[in-house]
């Protein structure tokens, strides 16, 4: 609805009773009028109208007649009472609509021809409706059009002033980045302070835009929306799983739409709180790479050193021979395999069943290892459930939400559109505790800076001071009261003034976060980067869970401890089981009915308990020699992890080393055979997004030249091996996980999950609690003044933008280390000067930006970019309980080169 | 049978009747003019709204003005036309067909994409002469009709007039579109073509 609802979740709003057209309607006290009328199934038209956000009423079409006034009034911008007596309809409601319409025509270019919107313009269809076929006094506004932002186009000639952009984008988005401004004797939407746009770029005001006034640079001119193929489908850059329309012509991604459009304005305002369909940068401007010319279109085998191009058949037949030679010479063990979770669900299953039951090795990982494995490994033990717990929905009604190490408008704009909404529209408090200056804290009522790598201590200190405040949930603990009392015993000795002088966080915050949290009917944790991905972070989400658990959160609706995934679908690579220590269905590897069940439905001996190995496992056992061939799939180690890894290395001494990607990458050039596979627009499947709701892939274009989806390629290997696999298509491996893993897919919704920790609190808590609390940062590192973090920007996401032009347009590698700009000027470093940059694992030169976002005493480089290669001065520490690595930060010293 | 039939039917016979009756039109023929063209000696006059060979033409400056809308695609009936439209590089924001294509083999010259056509760039010309042992270049492209409209300027023109699409140069300019200039800088310089 387009007022504000006036039920929220601690509200009922009353009921009211109007007639419309002669019919009596009862409504929501505090709607608009026309959001009652919509309700009753009548349209009437309205341009500036969008149910995202408050009516603007200033196109003047949705006029309706009301009884006791003489001229008709504005339905959007009017409330809706009890007793009005409305008519909708009639000769003269249409005449003045049609005096509306010939209105803004006659300022209009009429340039239908060659705008972009021609054939999806709501004033084209306005004419049409109303039959305006002539015009007195039309003229031209001859604005010329403002080309300047790198994505956007503004030709203000054919803009109504709907102001439809404007309000999206701060009453939804919150990013405010479009004025009205008075230029030229016209009303025309400029960027805040007529500069040129630069922006988060989410493109929602390019969707909402009635007509073509804004318009895409990437497509400019290169369609017409009749000419173009619609295919619905799931965005492929982060966990939030987006759904989005990607419009193909014959072999070639044109553009990128979003459910968010003028076309699809009437809703329930409510109804946003599961999302407002709008996109982000990525997912709307990030679709180049999808018929890119680097794509590799031909399966490659080395020769001689050189990789060349063969024919599928032969490729196939020379990669069996080699991989039954292995295999026979050293045994099952000798294999290992990598996989991406960009891969759809259907593909991680056939990738764990390829490795477990094709080639007999449970040495097999997804890059859920790189992060997402810690919150569920955490969450499993703690809760038994290895997933986030709330959805979106929750997110949106929640009152209090603690964000930490997360910078959340960068990597899932979408998420923090939810939370956005949560602060204004239910008016949730948000505590942001991060170690940079992030857009989300610019909004929340609590922000909170603290220093880099210190977010475990932030949680210690935060359970302390529930505990020392007595915010403790009586009722919940008493139930665990030797749990209760081994959490009290290790907290002792936490100090909060220690951890004060030791995170940067005053006492106090520590005293005020703990209490909101704790007396706040419904209270979500959302833990990012900074937890899953750094030191430790196995332990820390535990912590968070205690937090959790001692307010009495776990478990209560609309409460719980939630994280946000990177990649789009690694929440389904650990539920297809792509991991040493899980079946599908996150079911364990060492179970033996489990062991049994699957051994029974694949018709096949398991690998032994134990022979597992995660990504890390994997490289070293590469590195001993113990692993001959490998088999990576959309995987991309040598690019990702730091050259203290010694990666190459052990790929290097690799008998046969696979790679199957749609580009060529890094690892890839070391390959001895590199098989095309094809996208996710090329191929059907779904993937799992962070809420745990499974979302449809479908296929939009045939594959680009002979490459094929992973399913199929695995499929053939598969056959090629002995097994008799007889998959035709994705729905027949869909078929398959429906039978072992009944309700997984759940028509698409996310299933109710409760977190249960009685298990967990009643054996074993008492033993690992004590250890949680112990750790001292580790000491030594801190000689270095600066702390180098590497992150995601919000415009890239891990290395498969870097291959779509339009994002690299918008962000390219700078190459320069990013510094707050207060230690710029107390190093006396200029905007692009050279500095040198010291860890204690090397040193490099490269140049300096300022950048707002990052805080006093830290730099940042991207971790898209190895150009220059940054990652190579990170340590890497492996969580001992998890396996997954973390080389995200470091202490460096940067002086003048 | 009669005798006065019988006699009639000797008659016939002895004076050789069926043959003058056979040369009375060859004899008739010799004294009028031939109603034949001896083509491709003779051509006929063909008329104005004659629908002939499709091109596209420009206008008195050298500028194309076709601007690539793509309503000549979505008009016609037989699906033969195909066109790629883009930005010109070197002239920002000016849309134009980068590839233009009609398959001429399939087009059943209904001139619909002519009427569709908003800046009067597509006409039909009297053209007709263009069989080849080559089905492919039937297949006209962007250059060729471009030839084709250049060649046959005056016929497209006539075209456009009879069919009351364009009454004269003045009016084809007021077809043109001008495209807005672009802005790098926020403040505003009149577009040229209004001073």
């Amino acid at each position: 609805m387009g007022l504000k609802p006036a039920t929220n979740p601690d509200v009922e709003a009353a009921t009211i009773e109007l007639s419309i057209d002669g019919k009596s309607v009862t409504a929501k006290d505090g709607v608009s009028l026309y959001d009652v009328i919509a309700m009753t199934g009548k349209i009437i038209p309205a341009m500036c109208y969008h149910y995202t956000f408050d009516p603007f009423g200033s196109c003047g079409m949705c006029l309706v007649m009301q009884e006791g006034k003489k001229a008709p009034v504005r339905s959007c911008t009017a409330k809706a009472a009890a007793g009005m007596v409305i008519r909708t309809e009639g000769e003269d409601l249409f005449l003045a609509r049609k005096k509306a319409v010939e209105k803004h025509l006659s300022v209009h270019p009429l340039d239908c021809p060659v705008c972009d919107a021609d054939g999806h313009c709501e004033l084209q269809d306005m004419a049409f409706q109303h039959g305006v076929t002539n015009l007195a006094n039309a003229k031209q506004k001859f604005i010329p059009e403002d080309t300047r932002s790198p994505v956007l186009d503004f030709n203000m000639n054919r803009c109504i002033a709907c102001a439809e952009c404007i309000n999206v984008c701060k009453d939804v988005l919150m990013i405010d980045a479009l004025q009205f401004m008075k230029k030229g004797g016209f009303n025309q939407v400029v960027a805040k302070g007529d500069l040129a746009l630069d922006c988060e770029f989410c493109g929602d005001c390019l969707a909402v835009c009635p007509v073509g006034a804004i318009t895409n640079k990437f497509s400019k001119y290169l369609y017409k929306p009749w000419q173009m193929k619609t295919t619905t489908t799931t965005c492929n850059y982060c966990g939030d799983g987006c759904q989005l329309y990607l419009e193909t012509k014959d072999e070639e991604v044109v553009r990128v739409t979003s459910p968010l459009s003028w076309k699809n304005k009437w809703g329930d305002r409510s109804e946003t709180a599961k999302g407002h369909g709008g996109l982000c940068v990525r997912g709307r401007f990030g679709f180049e790479y999808l018929d890119s010319k680097s794509r590799l279109t031909q399966p490659l085998v080395r020769e001689g050193g050189q990789l060349v191009q063969k024919p599928w058949l032969e490729t196939m037949h020379l990669l069996v021979e080699r991989l039954t030679e292995i295999k026979s010479k050293y045994g099952a063990d000798a294999i290992g395999g990598l996989v991406t979770a960009r891969c759809t669900n259907e593909e991680l299953y056939l990738f764990q069943k390829l490795m477990r039951a094709g080639f007999g090795t449970n040495q097999l990982d997804s890059s859920a290892r790189y992060g997402h494995m810690n919150f569920v490994l955490a969450s499993k033990r703690a809760v038994g459930l290895g997933r986030t717990p709330n959805d979106w929905e929750d997110l949106t009604k929640a009152k209090t939400i603690i964000l930490i190490g997360s910078n959340i408008t960068e990597t899932n704009p979408l998420t923090a559109v939810r939370i956005k909404e949560a602060i204004r529209v239910y008016k949730a408090q948000v505590v942001t505790l991060d170690g940079a200056i992030t857009n989300i804290a610019k909004l929340a009522s609590h922000p909170f800076l603290i220093k880099p790598g210190t977010e475990g201590a932030v949680i210690d200190g935060l359970v302390k001071a529930t505990i020392d405040q007595d915010l403790v949930d009586e009722e919940i603990v008493a139930k665990h009261p030797h749990a209760f009392e081994a959490l009290n015993s290790a907290v002792e000795n936490v100090s909060l003034e220690r951890l004060a002088a030791q995170t940067g966080l005053p006492v106090e915050a520590f005293r005020e976060i703990a209490a909101i949290f704790a007396e706040s009917p419904r209270s979500i944790i959302l833990c990012g980067e900074g937890i899953v991905r750094r030191t430790n972070g196995y332990q820390n989400v535990l912590k968070l869970m205690d937090l959790a658990w001692i307010t009495g959160k776990l478990g209560r609706a609309g409460c719980g401890v939630n994280t946000v995934t990177e990649e789009p679908n690694e929440q389904g690579a650990v539920d297809m089981g792509a991991a040493p220590e899980f079946f599908p269905g996150q079911a364990r590897f060492d179970d033996q009915g489990v062991r049994d069940r699957f051994a029974k439905a694949w018709e096949t001996s398991l690998p032994p308990v134990g022979s597992g190995a995660h990504l890390i496992e994997i490289l070293k056992r590469c590195k001993s020699g113990q692993i001959k061939a490998l088999y990576i799939l959309g995987e991309n180690p040598l690019a990702t992890l730091p050259a203290s890894m010694e990666v190459r290395a052990a790929l290097e001494r690799l008998e046969l080393l696979v790679v199957q990607d749609p580009f060529l990458t890094d690892t890839g050039e070391l390959a001895h055979f590199v098989l095309p596979a094809c996208t996710y627009t090329e191929k059907d499947g779904t993937f799992t997004n962070l809420e745990g709701r499974v979302l449809r892939v479908r296929q939009a274009m045939d594959p680009l030249g002979e490459s094929l989806p992973d399913w199929h390629i695995m499929t053939a290997l598969a056959n090629a091996m002995g097994c008799r696999w007889e998959y035709q298509s994705a729905n027949d491996i869909q078929a398959e996980i429906m039978k072992l893993l009944p309700g997984y897919y759940n028509l698409g919704q996310p299933r109710k999950v409760v977190p249960i920790p009685d298990q967990y609190l009643s054996d074993g808590y008492t033993a690992e609690v004590k250890a949680r609390y112990q750790q001292t940062p580790p000491s030594g590192e801190h000689t270095r003044p600066f702390s180098l973090l590497m992150g995601q920007l919000l415009v890239h996401s891990g290395k498969l933008s870097t291959q779509a032009s339009g994002l690299i347009k918008i962000a390219p590698n700078t190459g320069k280390l990013r510094m707050n700009i207060r230690d710029m000027e107390r190093l006396g470093l200029q905007d692009g000067a050279k500095v040198r940059v010291t860890s204690n694992r090397g040193s490099l030169q490269l140049g300096v930006q300022p950048d707002q976002s990052i805080a006093p005493g830290t730099c940042f480089f991207p971790e898209h970019f190895n150009e220059p290669p940054v990652k190579d001065l990170m340590p890497v520490s492996v969580d001992a309980t998890t396996g997954v690595p973390s080389f995200k930060q470091i202490w460096v010293s940067v002086e003048q080169a | 049978m009669s005798v006065a039939a019988l006699t009639k039917k000797i008659l016939h016979a002895a004076l050789f009747y069926e043959i003058w009756d056979a040369m009375k039109v060859t004899f008739r023929h010799m004294l009028h003019r031939p109603m034949t063209f001896q083509y491709p000696r003779e051509q006929r006059t063909i008329p104005d709204a004659h629908r002939g060979a499709l091109g596209l033409l420009r206008y008195d400056d050298g500028r194309e003005r076709c601007v690539g809308c793509d309503l000549c695609e979505v008009a016609c009936p037989s699906h033969c036309i195909k066109v790629i439209s883009a930005e010109d590089t070197a002239r920002p924001l000016q849309r134009y067909a980068s590839e233009f294509y009609i398959d001429i083999t399939k087009c059943v010259f209904c001139g619909y994409c002519v009427e569709a056509c908003p800046v009067n760039a597509l006409a039909m010309t009297k053209m007709y002469e263009y069989s080849t042992h080559d089905k492919r270049s039937l297949l006209f492209d962007k250059k060729r009709l471009y030839d084709i409209g250049e060649r046959h300027l005056d016929d497209g023109k006539k075209y456009l007039y009879a069919h009351n699409q364009e009454k004269n140069v003045e009016q084809s300019r007021e077809y043109r579109y001008y495209f807005p200039q672009s802005v790098q800088k926020s403040t505003q310089p009149s577009p040229k073509h209004l001073s």
